[in-house]
């Protein structure tokens, strides 16, 4: 009885179309957003359970957070515009270096003239490899006018393939450091120093919000109805003047860019120094199943996929634990393949937009209760 | 005389090598024509029907039975777990989502390929074993013409004349077999073909069996020459672009593209290589495919596609 | 609702002509040959037994398929063919025999749809979902609310469309195709598969759309009925080739059609 929205009139079309039209839903977003920016940081300064340590930020939130930007990112693409990426590594890799280059300083000597651009500050340095990644996505985003589905998904594979390769043999992108290794420059944002995990985690925190908002903006505006109707019938789509193009194009550049920055997080944010094996072929199928398990064309579904596939391993590895059952990492690691594997077999048959249907399925029942119908 | 000889060398070990593509490009190919679905769990199949063999090879040898003994009986438990496989994958994944479009069908293939990848190496280990079943070693040519002669790989000419018996058997089976040619009708329209009383559950059963087949008749040949481990997953990847480049419906389309692609990647390998820096092989094979893909989408063998609405 | 663009023509006048029009895939002839023209106002029919290339010559109207020879003719310009955002930007709107909604979204997202070409915010604006972005997104709200209200499908605005029974979905094709305010409306089989009372509701709509909006509409349908009430005029084809043009009396009593719908042989 709670969850009704019986008496809430909406008398212009501006409060029909707001992100959360029903008050409760509103409530519990602020609800939310006091808990992620207040709350956590509290007991975090208070160390209470489960935030004595760093284990809890250092190790899930702050990857959650960043996972759940680059699902963002994919979702816009596969879920929204219907076209199957397998190189979300890649345009995070992309984002992730870009940005390391214009943090430390660009030096290209092209002979007849050189291009030389000093050390940038952070934030524009993560924004650039944001642009950076969507150049490379349009670039790649361009056979996708000529072919679809399953040919596009080995385009993006290619795309994979050679930027891990690019990453570990160019290396004027690692600065030409011997171990291929490289570490990120100093967080500084306009003098504030961000190191701490829990400062960490409020930066993940911010981008997420700000292009979470802005994401959520566009996939209900015009362009997230053009990017919907070409992977649902894009045949139709055309000839109602919905260019394929643009379409595709934007949203191979909005994907990629907020991949990018992901990456650059990743780097930059979470793990301080990497190696390209960080944005391998594995990190572009995470991301993949966080989006189908989490639900096809949704945001919110982008951050419940991102927090199951974090959660699972550690469940795997501590409930047997807490059961008495003694289990191995290696097998922990294989179940956790199994039971990825299974799990998206399961919703692809029972429920293909995943968690977050599963949730408004659950909201609808709510809104009925206690009567079935 | 030298350079050529290298040329030589290199391009044979290419095509030898590209045979591998195509013997695991063709289990993709016939599970595509018969169901239209595009099979991402082909590599990881290799890897399930290789640490079969290799497990219950090693197990009987530990026994004492004879080696030749040991290699039937671990083929024929290697196969016994194929047909359980594709039984378990058209009962439980394939069959329920059936009449869902391609790329539904193409993700749970990819959800298939964890479970067999966690699966296969939680039964029988997650190491690197050794299987010993063809030689390894090599044969010098032609050392009268070329200095130091080219070298072919056993194993590789090995690959080679067993990718030609398959592909025999194939065509046998397609063309002369009740169960080949329902397979091909149901490829051609599959509402049809169940009404005039052709199975799809059968049909389907018997594809996943086949490719399993293939995907066993590769691992041997792969099992020897990297040994049986997890990274053969990511060789069969190559069979993406292989496919692409030859086409998703065609059988002789797959040999042509693992030949090409093969034999492109060694030779860009050998000549280019130097010049910007080595591993051009990890992605040749795929910016070859792209670049296919922008001049002619249906790949060079496949079938153009007209759009109705 | 009128399309921008383009010279402005007077009822009775021809819209749109197809002068020998063929096109055939790999051989096979679909259409050949073919003429007729579309006059401003008037409701058109193409009607013709299975496989007489009708959808074909739909195709070829709103630059679907590209006819090997022959020109088109649209509000005075002429072209050997369309291409499928010129025929929607000059005005050309349609709907298609197995509707081909956007089955992932609702049925008022879907009529929205159906307004992209007149919506101009860019997407900065879009992002941030404010200024001219929210302006034109309530303004075009309103025009698709009174579709929705023109098509009496209020109660289903947030359906997702996959969920609607048929002859709804129909209706919401229809909804999107007026969306864009079309000054040519092909249907393609507006009533396939629909009862008596859905066929009426359908016909209803066609000829309010008609007479209201004073769009052309041109139509391929089966129900002879239907075809005899509703249009001004009919042309029939049959294996590609065009066997009449004429008023529904006329093309009833053509011994040409008779014949090919009753299958003499020929």
């Amino acid at each position: 009885m709670l969850y009704r929205e019986t008496g809430q009139f909406k008398t212009s079309y501006a409060a029909d179309m707001a992100i959360f039209p029903i008050r409760q839903d509103r409530i519990a977003l602020y609800v939310l957003l006091a808990i992620a920016f207040i709350g956590i940081p509290v007991l975090d300064a208070l160390q209470v359970w489960p935030f004595a340590g760093e284990y809890l930020l250092r190790a899930i939130l702050i990857p959650f957070l960043i996972l759940s930007l680059a699902a963002v990112g994919l979702n816009i693409l596969t879920g929204y515009c219907g076209q199957l990426s397998l190189g979300s590594g890649a345009f995070m890799a992309v984002g992730a270096y870009s940005a390391y280059k214009f943090g430390t300083g660009v030096h290209l000597p092209l002979g007849l003239f050189d291009i030389a651009i000093p050390a940038l500050p952070v934030l524009p340095s993560i924004l650039l490899g944001g642009v950076m990644a969507a150049a490379v996505g349009i670039l790649f985003g361009v056979p996708s006018l000529r072919i679809k589905g399953l040919y596009l998904a080995v385009a993006t594979l290619a795309a994979q393939f050679f930027f891990d390769w690019v990453f570990i043999r160019v290396q004027w992108f690692t600065n030409y450091t011997s171990s291929g290794s490289v570490t990120a420059p100093e967080l500084n944002f306009f003098g504030l120093i961000v190191n701490k995990p829990v400062e960490r985690y409020l930066l993940c925190l911010i981008f997420v919000t700000v292009v979470a908002l802005l994401a959520k903006n566009l996939v209900r505006g015009n362009i997230g109805r053009q990017w919907m109707a070409i992977r649902d019938m894009d045949i139709a789509a055309e000839l109602m003047g919905i260019r394929p193009l643009y379409a595709k194009l934007t949203a191979f550049a909005i994907s990629s860019f907020i991949m990018g920055i992901a990456g650059a997080l990743w780097a930059f944010v979470y793990l301080g120094s990497w190696e390209p094996l960080a944005f391998n072929i594995d990190r572009s199928f995470q991301i993949l199943f966080m989006v189908i398990i989490g639900g096809l064309g949704s945001i919110l579904g982008s951050f419940l996929g991102a927090a199951f596939i974090l959660v699972l391993p550690i469940m795997l590895d501590q409930v047997p634990h807490a059961l008495g059952i003694p289990i191995s990492v290696e097998t922990v690691s294989l179940l956790v393949f199994v039971v990825t594997g299974a799990l998206i077999c399961w919703l692809l048959i029972v429920e293909p937009h995943g968690f977050a249907r599963l949730w408004l399925t659950g909201k609808e029942k709510l809104r009925l209760w206690p009567y079935p119908y | 005389m030298v350079a050529f000889g290298q040329f030589l060398e290199v391009l044979i070990s290419g095509l030898l090598a590209g045979v591998l593509y195509s013997l695991v490009a063709l289990g993709f190919v016939l599970i595509f024509k018969a169901s239209g679905v595009f099979n991402f769990a082909q590599g990881a199949m290799v890897l399930l029907a290789g640490l079969a063999l290799v497990r219950a090879l090693d197990l009987m040898v530990a026994k004492g039975m004879p080696f030749w003994g040991a290699v039937i009986v671990g083929l024929v438990f290697a196969a016994a777990v194929m047909s359980l496989t594709a039984y378990l994958v058209e009962r439980f994944v394939l069959g329920p989502l059936v009449n869902q479009d391609g790329l539904t069908l193409f993700m749970a293939t990819i959800g298939v390929t964890f479970i067999i990848e966690g699966g296969a190496q939680m039964l029988f280990g997650a190491e690197v074993y050794p299987l010993p079943l063809f030689p390894t070693d090599a044969w010098f040519l032609f050392e009268k013409t070329f200095e130091g002669g080219i070298l072919v790989s056993k194993i590789d000419v090995w690959g080679g004349m067993i990718a030609a018996v398959l592909v025999v058997g194939l065509a046998l089976f397609f063309q002369r077999t009740k169960t080949g040619r329902a397979l091909r009708a149901v490829a051609d329209d599959h509402a049809a073909a169940q009404s005039v009383g052709i199975s799809l559950d059968w049909i389907w059963f018997i594809v996943w069996l086949v490719a399993g087949l293939v995907a066993l008749v590769a691992a041997t040949v792969w099992g020897t020459k990297l040994g049986v481990q997890f990274s053969i997953t990511f060789l069969a990847l190559k069979a993406l672009p292989v496919l692409i480049i030859g086409g998703f419906t065609s059988v002789p389309g797959a040999i042509v593209g693992g030949l090409i692609v093969g034999a492109g990647e060694k030779i860009a390998e050998a000549y280019l290589g130097p010049s910007i820096g080595g591993g051009i092989e990890y992605w040749f094979a795929y910016v070859l495919a792209l670049a296919v893909l922008l001049a002619r989408p249906q790949g060079l063998f496949g079938e153009r596609i007209i759009e109705r609405i | 609702m009128r399309a921008t663009g383009g010279p402005e023509i007077a009822v009775g006048d021809v819209l749109l002509s197809v002068e020998a029009v063929s096109l055939s895939f790999g051989g096979v002839k679909a259409v050949s040959d073919v003429s007729f023209d579309i006059r401003k106002g008037e409701i058109r029919a193409i009607i013709g037994p299975n496989g007489a290339g009708k959808t074909s010559m739909l195709n070829i109207i709103n630059g679907f398929y590209h006819p090997q020879h022959g020109r088109i003719t649209f509000k005075g310009a002429t072209r050997s063919r369309m291409r499928p955002h010129e025929a929607a930007r000059g005005g050309i709107a349609r709907t298609f025999q197995n509707v081909a909604l956007f089955k992932g979204m609702t049925a008022l997202d879907n009529i929205m749809a159906g307004r992209t070409l007149k919506m101009h915010a860019n997407l900065f604006w879009q992002m941030l979902r404010v200024g001219p972005a929210l302006k034109e997104e309530i303004e075009h709200r309103h025009r698709v609310e009174e579709i929705i209200d023109f098509l009496k499908i209020q109660d289903i605005r947030r359906v997702p469309v996959a969920r609607l029974p048929y002859g709804l979905q129909k209706r919401v094709e229809l909804g999107r195709a007026l969306a864009m305010e079309p000054e040519l409306l092909l249907l393609d089989e507006p009533m396939a598969g629909m009862n008596l009372e859905e066929k009426e509701d359908m016909s209803r709509f066609v000829l309010d759309v008609n007479d209201h909006f004073g769009t052309t509409v041109a139509l391929i349908e089966h129900d002879m009925g239907v075809v005899m009430d509703l249009s001004d005029r009919v042309v029939v084809l049959d294996h590609g080739i065009k066997i009449a043009d004429g008023t529904p009396d006329e093309v009833k009593n053509n011994q040409a059609v008779i014949d090919a719908y009753l299958g003499v042989a020929h």
